[in-house]
């Protein structure tokens, strides 16, 4: 293991050195507008870009995830590098993001241009560190990831994929230093209240949907929450009203349950569906709760070798690991039994984190994940 | 007129999407190219333009021989960012000092002539939001897979029908208003030219060193009048780049650039005998600002200099090796 380690540092020079190819990438990729369900322009891009970095093969599943295979010399099953496409910006025309000297800007960047610029860069980046891998290394790019995509495509990936899967790594553009091998159990839902012209009320004495909303709001503050397994709910978004004058005919809010046991998740969405049909009949509106997303808790065990290596790697240049839980393609992945961690590739700004990133990192945040995928091709996923 | 021209000197980028067919073709002919970038305050765009093209041009497909940045004396971080990516960069006023200095794009254009070494030369503005490496490549094309071509000029959206809807031809206000008309009125065989004052194009030296450029606005203009009149319209290619993000003008900064460019036709008319002019023209455009309810003149005053072809510079006959004493007439082929 520590033969590779001391080589780390030495790939920063090489890395820095393919630094235009990285950016552009990151560019042309992320100006291609990919709002969740709409992927169609950048996966092309990422395939175009795939195919101009030399990749040996492309391919896609049945609902057009992309995925670039580097050809390894080896009989081992492949290692698998992901990085969802789709973005939370809703925008359908294209961008345009700008480079300044240590920064890139522009909508969507930090999650996930610069991850998915990273593994359209890939091919040409091992062939100038010179590396040849036992496994074949496989570049997915997945769609319909996040928000209601509710990460269907890795799911659909994992499902179509029938051959072994010898490790994996999700790739985020931000932050550098995180380490993220275990998953809480999620669910993540809307509630939704129209109180317009139901039964006997007439517009102006309906009862106003913030009003009932922010009663449901009380009612989940109030739900007992264990401290083993740890368990919360996150109410993280709210929206209501057309203006200051009229009462509010509809509101909604947007949470998530999390939780180390799946069953505290159901219990906890259990009640707030209590809650939910309570106050529907107290005030005589549509309330209604629909889920979203979710997710099954699942982890590696934290002296498991991918974690430790992944924590020497991140040690040998120079960074402190972060570990949190991660609720993304990761989850998926550990929930196949596939060993797996999430890395970040640079920092975002303080001004604006989401969009805008720093270059001078992701050459950190590179040698970082070409160190686990070393780590991984030598051995540390394979035992049972 | 010929009406063959639009059909056979007109591209679209895709056409020339195989960058390793261009780079045999250039190998083949031995030639060298240089990317001339002018600037001037554009701190926000040249970052980009720079690094893609080097990765692109540079290191994937070595097509571009070298990136310049010619800058007119930018106040804002564009002389530091761009070499920080790799450009080489020259202040416009430190090439050729023996000679008076003027301010304006198409002196560094000028300019560059004297500092690049390529065969083939392009130029593309730097207020590019959308840029791509096709807006190198796609000029590059016809002059490199067609020997009869030897100037190519970028145009932004599809002239020609596109299903049952007609696509506007996308020239600015300025071509619409002023250009097409004047080209109608004089040259109509230049009317098929979609974006005569699109600030991308590409062309061989020998047909550069041979223009004088103005040194201000109207540099697209007289160069396109001048290589059709010298050369002919089947030397000239015209490439569709799809989209161009670029800055907005006010109306009436463009009335300024419509000074510019009228005043340099007429010049350009009435030497090739075409128009007599019994008087000279003002120089001054004068339009107003409406402050505190009164009116301020605003007047804009045109400066006509223009420079000889950069042939009859000694300094640039010496660098390229031709006599010492001749003339941009005696190489003309």
């Amino acid at each position: 293991m520590d033969h590779f380690l001391e080589k780390i540092p030495g790939f920063l020079s090489v890395i820095e050195g393919c630094r235009d190819t990285m950016i552009t990438n990151i560019v042309l990729i992320g100006e291609k507008a990919a709002p969740t369900f709409k992927e169609g322009e950048r996966v092309k891009t990422f395939v175009n870009r795939l195919i101009t970095s030399g990749v040996d093969e492309c391919t896609f599943d049945s609902i057009q995830n992309p995925i670039g295979i580097i050809r390894g010399k080896g009989e081992k099953p492949p290692i698998l590098l992901v990085a969802h496409l789709d973005t939370f910006v809703d925008q359908i025309e294209d961008f345009n993001y700008t480079i300044k000297k240590n920064m890139i800007s522009g909508p969507g960047v930090s999650d996930n241009s610069v991850g998915v610029g990273t593994l359209a860069s890939l091919p040409q980046l091992l062939r100038k560190l010179n590396l040849q891998f036992e496994s074949d290394i496989l570049l997915a790019g997945v769609i319909q990831s996040i928000g209601k995509g509710n990460l269907r495509g890795i799911r659909h990936l994992l499902k179509s994929w029938s051959d072994p899967v010898r490790g994996a790594v999700c790739i985020e553009g931000v932050e550098l230093g995180r380490l993220n091998y275990f998953s809480e159990g999620m669910i993540r839902a809307e509630i939704d209240c129209i109180s317009s012209l139901k039964g006997e009320f007439d517009r102006y004495n309906h009862p106003n949907a913030i009003l009932v909303i922010n009663e449901v709001i009380n009612r989940m503050l109030e739900i007992r929450l264990p401290k083993k397994p740890r368990s919360k709910v996150v109410i993280g978004r709210v929206s209501g009203g057309v203006n200051h004058g009229k009462n509010a005919e509809t509101a909604n809010i947007g949470f998530e349950i999390r939780s180390d046991s799946d069953e505290i998740v159901k219990e906890i969405y259990r009640d707030v569906e209590d809650i939910i049909e309570n106050f529907r009949h107290i005030y005589h509106v549509d309330l209604n709760i629909k889920t979203i997303s979710n997710l099954n808790a699942a982890h590696l065990r934290f002296n498991h070798p991918l974690v430790k290596s992944s924590y020497r790697v991140i040690r040998a240049l120079g960074l402190e690991p972060v570990v949190r839980s991660s609720e993304s393609e990761l989850s998926i992945l550990l929930s196949h039994q596939i060993p797996a961690v999430t890395l970040g590739m640079t920092h975002s700004a303080k001004t604006d984190p989401e969009s805008n990133v720093e270059i001078k990192p992701l050459f950190k945040g590179i040698a970082q994940l070409v160190g686990v995928l070393m780590a991984i091709d030598q051995g540390v996923c394979d035992e049972p | 007129m010929n009406h063959d021209w639009l059909a056979n000197n007109t591209f679209h980028h895709s056409d020339f999407v195989d960058l390793s067919q261009l780079l045999a073709r250039k190998r083949e002919q031995n030639l060298t190219i240089s990317l001339c970038l002018p600037t001037l305050n554009e701190e926000k765009t040249i970052a980009k333009e720079i690094v893609i093209m080097k990765s692109e041009l540079m290191t994937r497909y070595p097509l571009l021989d070298e990136i310049i940045v010619i800058d007119s004396g930018s106040e804002d971080k564009t002389v530091e960012v761009a070499k920080y990516y790799g450009a080489r960069v020259y202040y416009s006023d430190q090439i050729l000092p023996g000679l008076k200095r003027f301010r304006g794009k198409g002196e560094n254009l000028w300019k560059a002539l004297y500092i690049t070494e390529g065969d083939i030369i392009i130029y593309l503005d730097t207020d590019i939001k959308n840029i791509h490496h096709r807006f190198a490549y796609a000029l590059l094309g016809p002059l490199l897979l067609y020997e009869r071509i030897k100037f190519c000029k970028a145009f932004y959206d599809r002239p020609l029908s596109e299903g049952k809807a007609l696509r506007p031809t996308g020239g600015g206000r300025v071509t619409e208003l002023l250009i097409r008309p004047l080209f109608s009125l004089f040259f109509p065989e230049l009317t098929q030219i979609m974006q005569p004052l699109s600030g991308e194009y590409a062309g061989y030296r020998e047909i550069f060193e041979k223009l004088s450029f103005p040194i201000g606005y109207g540099i697209e203009t007289s160069m396109l009048l001048d290589i059709f009149t010298g050369w002919g319209l089947d030397v000239i290619a015209q490439v569709d780049l799809d989209r161009r993000v670029h800055r907005n003008q006010s109306t009436k900064a463009l009335g300024k650039m419509a000074f510019a460019i009228l005043h340099r036709f007429i010049n350009r008319v009435t030497k090739y005998g075409m128009i007599d002019a019994k008087t000279a023209l003002f120089k001054e455009m004068i339009q107003y600002n409406q402050l505190n309810n009164e009116y301020q003149l605003d007047i804009f005053e045109f400066d006509e200099t223009e420079r000889p072809p950069m042939i009859d510079i000694p300094e640039y006959r010496r660098k390229f090796d031709y006599p010492e004493n001749g003339t941009a007439g005696d190489v003309r082929e």
